[in-house]
């Protein structure tokens, strides 16, 4: 069906010794029942009730200290605790980041965790990450932000702390600050791209991200004056709810169909997008048409920035459009598909680096280059 | 204190007349005043950084607005706040490590809790938490810990060591600080002066026997890297492009063929021409912009465009005092200079096209000389500083070595009310 890389099998090779495979067959078989990809069908999920008060409700969710206390408290007393259950749980929170809600599950594992010692911790949580990660194969930030956490556990060392108790302590608050911690990310993300928009531009959006609406929104509020060409985004019509949430800013947009970005781009100023997965090479997943839109920019001189926060860069390194497990999603094309016609359901395709400018993240406002350099930083 | 608010004062007349003459002059004068106003500042006893910081940048902010289009001197003004940073955080870790050993673990331990949400975290900690957030952020530390900036900003020289010390001690202290920053300082200004002696030590790697290099307009940088690389025996020739309107290449042609160089002196306009002959451009800048992009003088956008058409190695030599945290923003406009049209035509020569009587008074023709051309990042093929050679994309990474996060942010809201 599709390729892996030797990255992919190397990455997969420890998981499937450590004996869940039977468990992870179990979901892959569920997966191709349905044929939907999970991370997509939550986003869509979500995005049906995306309103202004996003920010609110995660910043509710996300301090919502007694909840986290109740969510260990079902770990605790179910004897046999989930950490996938709890996963969905976080999961189903509305504009709550999936790599925030991997990291609330796993803190709520180390809480409700009986180890002893730190190794102990580490062998549970890394048991725990792994099973996340296999319950949906297709969400590139719940696997980074697995890894993130993970070695975030690893690199603290206990003897900076008087006990095992102390670090455990720290290692919870710190997963359950985290996300506050995306929240602001979003804010600074925003701030840096202020200088980069300027007065009377033209700005293409492809797909719905909420790091480029508050982008926007920001740029709104300071006064700019600039005009916003969405997408369609068949076939989850994306660009329609990005132009509806810019309307209700008053910032004016006008939305064109997949096949006219070409079309529309020489008087487009800058593409802007957002990430679902920033990889290794500096390239990003996205939702597809994100590689056509990247290319088309290019071949016209037109700079093409991406925002994501840091937590959704990536260990993985695709070498191609399907390296990647391919998440899938149904496609209505409105007309009845001739019989034994083919139809392609992947979701997202793979912009490699060289067709973006700069990534504006958490860290500052990187080139693609720079993402292989943090990430090494993380994991040397 | 007023003699240094004199020099100031006369720094600042003579950026805003354009007295002085190139970024290398302008950072170190900017360094030099800078040292004088550290050494002048009076500090108080808490939170001597922040005196210092705030003095510094009060001095910074009259120089970069007298000439916002000098980058090197906001660059210099950032480097200088940088290093008043990273001694305050130096001379603090290294205090509360003193603290650690002398004082019992749980007198260390109150400390701690008091300056810090750490529960139980030991001095080393505390200091690690305030060395990191001088570092841009970085992946591995984003989970460390949210900083409150109020209390991150100036980490504990007031906190960490006020109880069990003598007054004595923290003069002492206070002029420590001062001295460190200073002694930074002057490090500054001989590695600005030494920039180019440095720089031209790796010419022979890069410039090969029977070598064709072209160049375009003067710069120091380039004669003495060229220069350099002929004193190590290197025979080869070089192109220099006259850099229309100051031909400033007639200059450096002269200067090489004192050298015993064999230099052909060749118009702009016939850079396309000879590019296929050509096996290495090497020039100078005006800045290194964040994104790897250059300010350099005007014409060589053009010389980068032919070189990459040929595929021809596209050098940029220059000292680190060009780098600048900065990304470009329409540079072409906001980061240029207008000229006096004097350098392209004498006075008088049109003065029949320029009938201010006619129509409503506007003149038919007019000279525009801009100063500087942007060349992308694309365009170059490595950067040649003090530190050895880079790529255009690693350019982010000399620049989180030489600034810190916060003052980039700061000069950029200022330079950006001020265009």
């Amino acid at each position: 069906m599709w390729k892996r890389s030797a990255s992919f099998v190397l990455d997969n090779r420890p998981q499937q010794s450590a004996g869940g495979g039977g468990a992870r067959e179990q979901t892959l078989a569920a997966a191709a029942a349905t044929a939907v990809s999970g991370y997509y069908q939550t986003r869509a999920e979500h995005h049906v009730l995306v309103s202004e008060d996003w920010l609110e409700q995660a910043e509710e969710a996300a301090c919502g200290r007694g909840e986290s206390e109740a969510a260990a408290g079902r770990g605790k007393g179910g004897g046999a605790f989930d950490v996938i259950d709890e996963f969905n749980f976080w999961r189903k929170k509305p504009d709550l980041a999936e790599a925030v809600a991997a990291i609330m599950a796993l803190s709520v594992v180390i809480r409700s965790s009986e180890a002893t010692t730190m190794m102990e911790l580490e062998i549970e949580l890394k048991k725990a990450s792994d099973a996340l990660k296999s319950s949906d194969l297709t969400s590139i930030s719940l696997s980074a932000g697995c890894d993130l956490f993970t070695r975030y556990v690893t690199r603290t060392k206990a003897l900076e702390y008087e006990d095992f108790d102390a670090a455990k302590s720290h290692l919870i608050e710190r997963g359950e600050k985290f996300g506050e911690l995306s929240l602001r990310a979003r804010r600074i993300i925003a701030m840096l791209t202020q200088d980069f928009i300027f007065d009377g531009c033209t700005i293409l959006v492809h797909g719905f991200s909420r790091v480029v609406l508050e982008a926007l929104r920001m740029a709104a509020m300071n006064r700019k004056i600039f005009r916003v060409l969405c997408t369609e985004g068949r076939p989850d019509s994306t660009g329609v709810r990005v132009a509806k949430e810019l309307g209700e800013v008053g910032i004016p947009a006008k939305l064109l169909i997949d096949s006219a970005v070409a079309y529309a781009m020489d008087e487009v100023d800058m593409v802007f997008v957002g990430a679902d997965g920033v990889v290794e090479s500096g390239g990003i997943i996205n939702m597809m048409g994100t590689y056509q839109t990247a290319l088309v920019a290019h071949s016209m001189n037109k700079p093409v920035y991406v925002a994501a926060e840091c937590y959704k860069f990536a260990r993985l390194y695709p070498l191609d459009q399907k390296d990647l497990a391919p998440a899938l999603r149904p496609i209505d094309f409105g007309v009845a598909v001739p019989a034994g016609a083919e139809v392609e359901t992947t979701a997202r395709d793979y912009t490699p680096p060289q067709y973006l400018t700069l990534l504006f993240t958490d860290l500052g406002v990187l080139t693609p280059s720079a993402v292989s350099d943090e990430l090494i930083k993380l994991y040397l | 204190m007023p003699d240094v608010q004199e020099l100031v004062s006369d720094l600042v007349l003579k950026l805003k007349r354009r007295r002085i003459e190139g970024s290398h002059a302008c950072a170190k004068l900017t360094a030099e005043l800078l040292r004088q106003v550290v050494s002048h500042q009076r500090v108080p006893y808490t939170n001597q950084a922040a005196a210092l910081v705030d003095a510094v940048k009060a001095v910074g902010e009259k120089l970069i607005s007298a000439n916002p289009v000098e980058l090197a001197v906001g660059n210099i003004v950032s480097r200088v706040l940088h290093i008043i940073r990273e001694e305050d955080i130096a001379l603090t870790s290294s205090a509360l490590e003193g603290l650690g050993f002398s004082a019992g673990s749980d007198d260390d331990d109150s400390h701690a809790e008091r300056d810090d949400h750490h529960v139980g975290s030991s001095p080393a900690v505390v200091a690690a938490a305030a060395r990191s957030t001088l570092r841009a952020p970085s992946l591995h530390t984003l989970l460390e810990g949210i900083p409150d900036s109020a209390s991150v900003r100036y980490p504990s020289s007031s906190g960490g060591d006020s109880e069990g010390k003598s007054r004595s001690d923290k003069s002492s202290r206070t002029r420590k600080l001062k001295h460190a920053a200073i002694e930074a300082i002057n490090e500054l200004i001989s590695d600005i002066d030494t920039c180019h002696e440095q720089i031209s030590e790796q010419a022979v790697e890069h410039i090969h026997q029977n070598e064709v290099i072209m160049t375009l307009g003067r710069s120091r940088t380039v004669k003495e890297f060229l220069c350099a690389a002929k004193e190590k025996n290197r025979s080869y020739r070089v192109f220099v492009a006259e850099g229309a309107p100051r031909y400033q290449g007639h200059v450096l042609a002269k200067e090489l063929v004192a050298k015993g160089l064999q230099a052909t002196v060749i118009t702009d306009s016939a850079v396309f021409a000879m590019i296929s002959r050509v096996n290495m451009v090497i020039v100078g800048a005006h800045a290194i912009m964040a994104n790897g992009g250059v300010m350099a003088p005007v014409g060589l956008n053009m010389v980068a465009l032919a070189a990459q058409k040929h595929a021809v190695p596209f050098v940029v030599v220059a000292g680190s005092h060009k780098l600048c945290p900065l990304y470009p923003h329409n540079p072409e406009v906001l980061l240029n200079e207008l000229k006096s049209p004097s350098e392209l035509l004498d006075f008088g020569e049109f003065s029949d096209c320029m009938d201010f009587g006619s129509r409503n008074g506007a003149p038919l023709l007019h000279v525009v000389n801009p100063a500087f051309d942007y060349v992308p990042p694309k365009l170059v093929s490595l950067f040649i500083t003090e530190t050895g050679g880079y790529n255009p994309s690693y350019m982010y990474r000399l620049i989180a070595d030489y600034y810190s996060a916060d003052d980039v942010v700061i000069q950029q809201r200022k330079s950006g009310s001020g265009n």
